[in-house]
């Protein structure tokens, strides 16, 4: 091996340990505060604060969405690509749902239209849950043993046909949702404010991952989602029922989409047939981010992506912002190949 | 080919004749002269294309017979799936020119499909007049003068990726086909930018535009005459419609660096009034904080629908005049209105397209004499409808220039006075810059 070349691997071997982290954390830092430090302090703390809010909860909404792809590519190392649009459909079922538990605009939020709130996120994320299994069964679990190109296209076209069909059903162009949520803004001192919606959003994705979390660590059915992930056939050699784990990660990973989609419903207040392709792409880039097929990674990136782009919007011009989510990206992956926390998938 | 066209002339001897024997009692009919429609009469633009169609249709219907000629509307709607589809305007270009007593069409209502249509009729030498195309490229080489800019620079039709007026006029360069009632689209910005500084008194304005060719072009208008009004341009962005969700981020820069206002170059199908929703909790609500665009979100339900609480004070401009703010219009419309009793069959082309077939018939009328009181060619009609000039319609006078565009160069201005979609835009003022508001 040629000495740079030898040198190189050194480099990337340090970089890819704990100190390299660091290392890049405060390379990036630095990066960071050279670009964008003369511009922060010309305006202020109040206005740092008010953009870091809406990215927290703009990357909230993206590691629901991230989580999903994670988790299936975690298990069998396929993109689904309809993933982004299991999100949107989730966003378009439940506004029927909550005309049914007359949850309107204008009627204030009390404890029984809380739990008709809950209740309709419940049902949207079964429905949907529901679709992705029979997804899964249909386009995908007879390609299983395919080439892996034929379950990527067959993703390709589900994404289609889900756009499609919300096309038809919701119109092609903007939808409005209904603003369930009180716009009540607290103040966090110096002009910036907080309101109720990012509290919320920011709450209800907490409060999922970290369910599932304790789901995936915990349970039996999460034991055996991580045996299938680690090697299918032992599992299956130990008892464990494989389509049924399978079919249950689709089914989870819609459910947090769904919620996803309600949750960017009820923040933004309007929905389009396509929202679900680019969040879908960012989502996915946030999965592969935090490391793919690890939960806590997807959630990290999904943060970030959603902080870059706040600060990117706000800071600089919005041309900015996905040249330097990617090149970001693209710097953590050179030197981090695994992602943010680490792959967690299965050692062939 | 020599066989078909005296295939048509047997056919039309026959219909002449025919139509002598047939009609005694109401003088000599010499046969049937033939109006076309080109619209969008399906799907998302239904609502204004339908409108739009029965203007000619009442126009024709207070003017059924011309010289001894029977007039006829025919109409084709250029929608697939719902949407404007260029290729479905080109197809029934192609059924009205095969069509020989086709002698003008209304038409159209979209730009790009306007583009398709054109080089076709070019090539028969068939009359098109549009009552609302606003593509500056349909008829002038510049998208944006340079006179509209702040850098002083001419944005070419090459450089703003469309064809110039040449290149859809190929077949007979010397002999244009097309032309057009309402103005153009640069002239949306400025009119934004009068009554921003000159009526609602704003100096400091931020502006965000889709980053579409439309978007941009009047996203800069408007900042160039702005600035030359002497307003300041705080914070400008072009987003990405696709990827781009939130607003907030702008928004609040933007408030930071004074903005009393937000001017949105686009579509509501982009977002745009997503921005006006987004604007609660980072500026004042309502009028004291004026959201300005362009006819991408003027009179538009969803947009009212998507800007939800904050839909009052958004203030937009569409190239082209409103009948029902013309005095001579009103006998017209009460009488459209009499024999169309249904309120969605008016709508604020109605009245443009009346004036278009009006237009026409005229030209018709001029070529028919021309030609002793017999058939005129198409080209006879072309050239007579180019001379048009001083024409006095219900909705202004008409009259077109070489490149054929209307004389007449009105912007109307609208305000979205209620939160309800359903509700009409309030008419605010006209700025005429052929006239009164003629830029230096």
């Amino acid at each position: 091996m040629p000495a740079h070349l030898a040198t190189l691997t050194r480099v990337r071997s340090t970089l890819s340990g704990p100190v390299g982290s660091w290392m890049l954390a405060a390379l990036a830092g630095l990066i960071i505060v050279v670009a964008l430090g003369p511009r922060v302090a010309s305006q202020g703390p109040s206005f740092f604060l008010q953009i870091m809010t809406y990215g927290f909860t703009d990357g909230a909404i993206y590691a629901l969405v991230a989580i999903g792809y994670t988790m299936v590519y975690g298990i069998i190392e396929l993109i689904n690509f309809a993933h982004g649009d299991v999100f949107t459909l989730g966003a378009a079922v439940s506004i029927p749902i909550f005309g049914a538990f007359g949850l309107a605009e204008g009627n204030a939020l009390g404890l029984l239209s809380v739990l008709a709130l809950v209740a309709a996120f419940a049902i949207t994320m079964v429905l949907v849950g529901v679709l992705n299994v029979a997804i899964e069964r249909i386009a995908y679990r007879p390609l299983r043993n395919a080439p892996r190109l034929a379950p990527l296209i067959t993703a390709v076209g589900v994404s289609f046909m889900l756009e499609g069909i919300m096309a038809l059903w919701i119109g092609n162009s903007t939808v409005h949702y209904p603003d369930l949520l009180p716009g009540t803004r607290y103040s966090l001192g110096g002009g910036a404010s907080l309101g109720f919606k990012d509290i919320f959003v920011v709450v209800v994705a907490v409060i999922l991952v970290a369910a599932l979390t304790a789901f995936i660590g915990r349970t039996k059915l999460g034991t055996a989602m991580r045996a299938t992930a680690q090697d299918k056939e032992a599992a299956q050699l130990m008892g464990i029922d494989i389509n049924r784990t399978i079919a249950a990660t689709f089914f989870i990973g819609a459910a947090l989409a769904g919620a996803g989609g309600i949750v960017f419903g009820l923040y933004y207040n309007s929905i389009n047939f396509q929202l679900g392709f680019s969040a879908g792409l960012f989502a996915f880039t946030a999965a592969v981010f935090g490391g793919i097929g690890n939960i806590q990674g997807a959630a990290l990136g999904g943060l970030i992506i959603g902080l870059v782009r706040a600060f990117s919007d706000g800071y600089l011009r919005s041309e900015w912002t996905d040249v330097l989510i990617f090149a970001i990206l693209i710097l953590v992956l050179v030197f981090r190949p695994t992602g943010l926390l680490g792959m967690r998938v299965p050692e062939k | 080919m020599v066989r078909a066209r005296g295939l048509v002339v047997l056919i039309l001897a026959a219909f002449v004749a025919f139509g002598c024997s047939g009609t005694s009692s109401s003088g000599t009919n010499k046969g049937t002269i033939t109006i076309g429609v080109s619209l969008p009469l399906t799907g998302a633009e239904a609502s204004v294309g339908t409108p739009t169609k029965n203007g000619v249709l009442f126009y024709i219907s207070q003017h059924p017979t011309i010289d001894g000629f029977t007039l006829k509307v025919v109409s084709k709607d250029y929608a697939v799936n719902g949407s404007p589809d260029a290729s479905k305007g080109a197809a029934t270009m192609q059924e009205f020119i095969a069509d020989a007593t086709v002698l003008g069409v209304v038409g159209t209502f979209d730009s790009g499909v306007a583009r398709a249509e054109i080089p076709l009729a070019n090539q028969a030498g068939l009359s098109m007049v549009s009552p609302a195309n606003t593509n500056p490229c349909l008829t002038k080489t510049v998208y944006i003068p340079g006179s509209l800019r702040s850098n002083g620079q001419d944005v070419t039709c090459k450089a703003a990726g469309l064809p110039a007026p040449a290149d859809l006029r190929k077949t007979n360069p010397d002999k244009n086909n097309y032309f057009r009632l309402a103005t153009t689209d640069d002239l949306q910005g400025p009119a934004n930018s009068l009554y921003a500084f000159n009526t609602l008194k704003l100096t400091k304005v931020a502006v965000i535009s889709n980053n579409s060719v439309y978007g941009k072009g009047i996203a800069d208008t408007f900042t160039a005459e702005f600035v030359k009004l002497g307003g300041t341009v705080v914070k400008r962005q072009d987003y990405d419609p696709a990827n781009t969700n939130d607003f907030k981020a702008f928004l609040t820069s933007a408030k930071a660096l004074g903005a009393q206002a937000i001017y949105y170059g686009g579509l509501s199908a982009d977002k745009g009034c997503v921005i006006r929703q987004q604007m609660i909790g980072i500026f004042p609500t309502g009028e004291a904080t004026p959201f300005l665009g362009g006819d991408g979100i003027a009179q538009d339900p969803t947009c009212t629908r998507t800007a939800g609480q904050n839909a009052v004070g958004i203030f937009a401009t569409v190239a082209s005049v409103n009948p029902d703010q013309v005095p001579a219009a009103s006998t017209t419309i009460a009488a459209f209105k009499a024999a169309y009793p249904t309120k969605s069959d008016y709508g604020s082309y109605t009245m443009v397209a009346y004036d278009c077939a009006g237009v026409i018939v005229a030209a018709i009328d001029r070529a028919i004499k021309a030609n002793n009181g017999n058939m005129p060619t198409r080209d006879a009609v072309r050239a007579e409808i180019a001379k048009t000039s001083g024409y006095a319609g219900v909705t202004g006078t008409v009259g077109f220039n070489a490149a054929g565009d209307n004389s007449a160069e009105i912007v109307s201005l609208y305000e979205d006075k209620s939160t309800d979609p359903n509700a009409d835009w309030a008419y605010i003022k006209a700025y005429d810059f052929n006239g009164a508001d003629k830029l230096g």
